[in-house]
């Protein structure tokens, strides 16, 4: 599975060389081409059984006008059929962000969602509720929107009734993506009531082992909330809102930067830099607007804090410490 | 299901892999281009809804051109050149607006506009690979954009990632069609180039169409307001930042940012995925919200489907006066302009038959767009009323967005597919007084169809358009976006007020429009003449008379400044050099050297000299400040931030603000306070909060909120506006704009004590004003604004935008008395009257006179005999000093009223000597 980077790489320099030696235009490209052309017929034996995760989740409502998701039942059957039972990793309550779901490259997914809010009984057909999943692959049973978008059907758990949706991350879809509802009261969803996670698909081309924490940190309209996972114990801990972040020094820790809103964001994480994904650029700061992820590795080297520089979010206090110790 | 998704994979290996060999053929062997010289003749053309587009007339190059379209488009004609051509536009301006040619990204030498008829020629160099918006730099929010394509010569476009996780290299004519997609206001403008060069519009949220697995090219930019691109169901590398090297980058959403951007990608349709209905959205919520999304419809292969797009509403489809088989599109700008809020692209060619720019006529099935291209401020586009049936579950798709709102105020803009026929009216919740109204017209039927009934976003459900209430409405609209139809006290003439004379179709059938109008409201009422109250009052009052227009900017908006001893105009206040912009409401410090006010359609809040009326500084403090007012206890001025979700603080001594105070917990809905108040200590801050329907108390040390109160007995959209206090702190009071009602709350803990019906005496179906509440007086407010309580406490006066005064005797909560008032009868506040008690001091957005009522003009402690001392014109004669020429609307737009001094308790007792001075005993110390 390595061949993919390396090909893509491969791809990338040799359109850089392409561009220097502009006199051999069509000499070159050709050359370049056949290469390339090559590196692509080995890809062929792409097809990567996984793992399957069954996955449970309430959609609830909690105090305070929110909805949020709530892990129930969290099983990963094995490629040799063996089922380990990881439930207890998660909170037991709803917790925005939703559940952090983290599988890799080649694995499937089944997600069963249960409608668990007071239904409005005025207004029975917006008693739906979804998850709509970015960046993996499933087909239009699993969009998670509604008749009135896909022209297909309601794909929603209502109060009589769940919804299974299937996902499957294929290759070429690691990253870092937002799920989210489709559909309560609207077509668009009540996203910004609460109703939304993440799920991170690690490369299958390449080991995390190093990364001992996620922070995934959802920049909302008014505050930044966040939910961590211990890769070393498996657990996951909400934050909730403009947490405290800490890691072990020298340990590496992955930030895992989403919005959701009407705002745009400038992310910073003070004295310290990464590159830009798909980039050489070394940053410190990012421009970041609903639904965009930014994914970045740091080794912990020293205390630090994060923040949203944008006008308003400065003056809600939209930022919080990171803290590194032994 | 695993088993299924395995077969859909290795079959598609199988058609990877005779892709890739077709590829590496067509490769290899295609042929690489030179350098060429593009010669491009544009014109920008004026569109039947008023909007405007670029027209391609010729363009001549070496090799094949495009086939264009035919006339003017939105997005303009898609300029195709490659990496090193070199582009000369010659463009005529057949619009009568100036226009101009640049490119987001390029230069282009000499880029100024042209005035209408005339000619010019531009000319650039395409050196640099990529995608790039050009347009007019000014009206481009209104059509006059478009995408120039410079492509790498080799040929080479964007890679895509395969359905196997391939990163695929593509060759542009590998391509089977490229879309361009405009994400301007709220609103996707779409067109299509098919894989031999053809273009074609395809208009506003269209649906795209493909076949599975072929390979479409999107060119996704934006013009004006940020937003961020995001398909379902597809996945591509972002080569942004490196032209069209393939990135490991791979992303479903990308944030095009303000002023202008664009990203390119190609996909493979379906890849992955399979067939189906893919939405495509602006994932910016407010944007979701008010219609920005679309269709991308992938058709199986070997389905006999052939995967068309379809294009979406059109400024050539079908709207009064233009017909075409073609669902058509009205278009509103949003504006900061008086009267002219949401202003019809073609409201000049309309406003000869409906006396207003903001009416548009459209049949069924056409659609309304909304773009807040003249605006500073942030608002929403939301439904005041509509068709009952509109807005039902059981009729059609059309409840998903009838009645349109959103949860935020924003800038961008909406767009909207009427089908119910009937009379649609559109506010901005943060300014209730912007109104579009739309007349959704079946050509069957002889008249204009306003439709059976109505519902209105305050709860009202099932209201027949015959009734007094809607034709109340449909008056206040035509007076509200009509300067002309305004009352002007330095007229001698009647007041005349235009209705459109036509004929419309109600639940009583066929009417004359004007006919009933005229009949239920009146016209050409004779205007009494202004006088002066006999007993002056003391120090001044600065009023923002927030619709004045003066020469020296383009934003509107004065304060002019009373003095009270003479009842004369001692300044007027434009402060041309910052374009101050609708200013809104003032307060002042405690020496009250600075008066600060704030620009409600704006960002600023403006610190202005007293004595002198010269600018000091104009500060950054948030989206649309409303009010504005000190803490008694350290002088720290607290701003509401009527856009955002909270009150901001400007510490005493700075000029830069350091805090918000939130007016909801983290990820609650946004509040939106607009008139808020401050206890006489100084230890709550209270909020109408008017996007949660809730008074809020908060405790100003530690910016907690103590309890939110629901407010208008549970009406879904009570439209909480102003805050009134009693001197004690004993009781809040909340103006409930929408459902014409005072809430009345305990000061304390916020229990909801009472609930003042202000339209108790009136009959909304017949008009009829009785004493139905049994309390011995008839009186009526209709949409109650600012409520404040008299510093001693007694009286409390509310100023209804409906043109009433209502008195109420705070020891009873007994309305008492109603006064006649202007329409739009908006701000009111207390000031002190020579020799004791109190003067109302009460402004009229539609009128441009200040009101002047004494609550109690014998001192009896009765307020019975409250009446009306005397109105002064704000209008200023040639002798006041002005800082900027009036131009227009002189003296209109009464809102914020700030008399000085400030004679509230809590503030009346930290006056420096020389304001303290003219004041009685028990002025100076009110509650005791
Ligand atoms: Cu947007
Ligand atoms: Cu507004």
């Amino acid at each position: 599975m390595r061949r993919i980077f390396a090909a893509e790489s491969l791809a990338g320099n040799l359109s850089l060389s392409h561009k220097k030696k502009c006199n051999f235009r069509l000499m070159s490209t050709i050359w370049s081409r056949m290469l390339f052309a090559i590196s692509l017929l080995f890809l062929i034996n792409s097809v990567l059984a996984g793992n399957l995760h069954r996955i449970g989740m309430f959609a609830e409502e909690m105090a305070g006008g929110y909805f949020a998701y709530r892990m129930m039942h969290y099983e990963i059957i094995g490629q040799d059929g063996s089922a380990s039972n990881i439930t207890s990793r998660y909170s037991n309550a709803a917790t925005i962000p939703g559940p952090t779901i983290i599988i890799t490259e080649g694995d499937e997914v089944e997600i069963e969602l249960m409608y668990q809010i007071n239904p409005d009984r005025e207004n029975s057909k917006h008693n739906q509720v979804s998850i709509h999943v970015h960046g993996v692959h499933y087909d239009k049973d699993s969009d998670g929107t509604l008749k009135y978008i896909n022209l297909y059907k309601d794909e929603s758990a209502t109060p009589v009734v769940s919804y299974i949706y299937r996902w499957h991350a294929a290759l070429g879809t690691a990253g870092t993506w937002p799920y989210h509802d489709h559909n309560m009261d609207s077509h668009n969803g009540a996203e910004d009531r609460g109703l939304f996670g993440a799920l991170i698909v690690n490369p299958a081309s390449a080991a995390m082992n190093n990364i001992k924490k996620e922070f995934v940190l959802y920049i909302v309209d008014d505050a930044i909330v966040g939910m961590e996972t211990n890769n070393t114990t498996g657990q996951h801990t909400p934050l909730w809102v403009n947490p405290t972040l800490t890691a072990e020094r020298d340990s590496d820790v992955r930030f895992h930067v989403l919005a959701l809103g009407t705002n745009f964001h400038q992310f910073q994480l003070n004295d310290y830099t990464w590159v830009d994904p798909g980039t050489v650029n070394q940053i410190n700061t990012k421009a970041i607007g609903p639904l965009e992820k930014h994914v970045f590795v740091v080794n912990a080297t020293h205390s630090s804090s994060y923040m949203d520089t944008a006008f308003s979010s400065v003056l809600l206090g939209m930022k919080g410490d990171f803290v590194v110790a032994h | 299901m695993k088993g299924n998704m395995s077969s859909h994979i290795y079959g598609k290996k199988m058609k990877t892999i005779t892709a890739i060999i077709l590829f590496i053929t067509t490769w290899l062997f295609s042929s690489i281009t030179l350098a060429a010289s593009h010669n491009i003749i544009l014109s920008a053309e004026t569109l039947p809804n008023g909007q405007y587009g670029y027209k391609m007339i010729s363009h001549t190059t070496d090799g094949a051109a495009p086939n264009y379209p035919a006339d003017a488009v939105i997005p303009g004609p898609t300029l195709f050149v490659q990496g090193g051509d070199v582009v000369n536009i010659q463009l005529t301006n057949n619009t009568n607006i100036k226009v101009g040619f640049n490119v987001g990204g390029l230069s282009v030498g000499n880029a100024i506009s042209i005035l209408p008829k005339q000619t010019r020629n531009y000319r650039f160099n395409a050196d640099k690979v990529g995608t790039f918006p050009y347009g007019d730099e000014k009206s481009a929010l209104l059509g006059l954009f478009g995408a120039i394509v410079v492509d790498d010569p080799s040929g080479k476009v964007q890679s895509f990632l395969d359905g196997d996780g391939t990163l695929t290299a593509v060759k542009r004519d590998q391509l089977n069609k490229e879309f361009v997609m405009f994400m301007v206001g709220s609103t996707f403008w779409g067109a299509e180039i098919s894989a031999d060069g053809t273009q074609k519009p395809l208009w506003t949220n269209p649906t795209l169409g493909a076949v599975e697995n072929q390979l479409v090219r999107f060119h996704v930019l934006a013009v004006g307001h940020a937003h961020t691109f995001h398909l379902h169901a597809h996945r591509w590398p972002d080569s942004t930042n490196n032209g069209n090297t393939a990135s490991s980058n791979i992303i479903d959403v990308k944030l095009m940012s303000s002023p202008h951007s664009s990203h390119t990608f190609t996909i493979k349709a379906g890849t992955g995925v399979g067939p189906g209905v893919w939405q495509y959205h602006c994932h910016v919520m407010s944007h979701m919200q008010s219609g920005m999304n679309g269709k991308f419809h992938v058709v199986a292969a070997g389905s006999g489907e052939t995967g068309d797009s379809i294009a979406g509403a059109s400024p050539r489809g079908k709207i009064f006066l233009n017909d075409s088989d073609e669902p058509g599109l009205v278009t509103f700008i949003m504006s900061d302009e008086p009267g002219s809020w949401f202003r019809s692209a073609r409201g000049n060619a309309l406003s000869p038959v409906t006396h207003t720019k903001s009416l548009e006529i459209i049949p069924p099935g056409s659609s309304v767009h909304f773009i807040m291209s003249d605006t500073n401020g942030v608002h929403t586009v939301t439904n005041l009323l509509w068709p009952s049936d509109a807005g039902k579950n059981d009729h059609g798709g059309d409840h998903f967005m009838i009645p349109i709102d959103e949860t935020k105020a924003y800038r961008g803009g909406g767009i909207v597919q009427l089908n119910v026929p009937g009379l649609y009216v559109f506010t901005c919740k943060i300014h209730p007084f912007m109104f579009a109204a739309v007349i959704v017209d079946d050509p069957k039927t002889d008249g204009l169809d306003l439709g059976n009934t109505i519902d209105l976003v305050s709860g009202i459900k099932d209201l027949p358009t015959s009734s007094d209430l809607a034709t109340r409405l449909v008056s206040t609209f035509f007076i509200a976006t009509t300067p002309s139809n305004w009352r002007d006290f330095t007229s001698t003439n009647p007041w005349h007020v235009a209705y459109p004379n036509v004929d419309v179709v109600t639940d009583a059938g066929k009417l004359s429009l004007v006919e009933v109008l005229e009949a239920r409201y009146g016209q050409d009422v004779q205007l009494t003449s202004l006088s002066k109250p006999a007993t002056p009052g003391v120090g001044e009052v600065w009023v923002d008379t927030q619709f004045e227009k003066t020469a020296g900017k383009t934003k509107p908006g004065a304060i002019t400044v009373l003095d009270t001893s003479d009842w004369t105009l001692k300044r007027k206040i434009a402060l041309p050099q910052i374009n101050m912009n609708n200013p809104h409401n003032m307060w002042a410090n405690r020496d009250h050297s600075v008066v600060y006010a704030t620009q409600w359609f704006d960002t600023k809040l403006t610190l202005i000299d007293q004595k002198t009326g010269k600018l000091i500084k104009n500060i950054h403090v948030g989206d649309t400040p409303s009010h504005v007012m000190t803490l008694p206890t350290t002088d720290d001025v607290t701003i509401a931030i009527h856009g955002e979700n909270g009150v901001v603080r400007m510490p005493v001594g700075t000029t830069e603000v350091d805090y918000m105070m939130p007016t909801q917990q983290h990820g609650q809905a946004p509040a939106n306070p607009h008139g808020h108040w401050i206890s006489a200590d100084g230890k709550r801050i209270i909020t109408p909060n008017v996007n949660t329907g809730d008074a809020g108390i908060y405790d100003t040390e530690t910016g907690q909120i103590v309890v939110r109160t629901q407010t208008g007995g549970g009406a879904p959209v009570p439209h909480p506006i102003a805050i009134g206090m009693m001197p004690d702190s004993s009781r809040v009071y909340a103006a409930n704009l929408l459902h014409h009602s005072i809430s009345v709350l305990d000061g304390n803990n916020g229990a909801l004590l009472n609930t003042i019906n202000l339209i108790a005496d009136y009959n909304p179906i017949t008009g009829e004003f009785a004493d139905k509440d049994g309390n011995g007086v008839v009186a009526v407010g209709v949409l109650p604004i600012q409520t404040p309580v008299s510093p001693d406490g007694k009286v409390m006066v509310t100023a209804s935008m409906g043109g009433q005064i209502v008195i109420t005797d705070t020891t009873t909560n007994k309305i008492v008395k109603m006064l006649s008032c202007d329409p739009g009868c908006h701000g009111a506040n207390f000031g002190a009257k020579q020799g004791g008690g109190y003067y109302a001091y009460v402004s009229s957005k539609f009128s441009n006179r200040l009101i002047v009522v004494d609550p109690d003009p014998n001192g009896d402690g009765k307020l019975d005999d409250a009446e009306i001392a005397g109105s002064v014109s704000m209008v200023a004669d040639k002798g006041v000093p002005k800082d900027d020429t009036v131009s227009n609307l002189a003296g209109f737009g009464g809102q914020g009223v700030l008399p000085l001094p400030i004679v509230y308790n809590g503030w009346v007792q930290n006056l420096p000597s020389e304001w303290s001075a003219g004041l009685t005993d028990k002025q100076r110390n009110p509650i005791q």
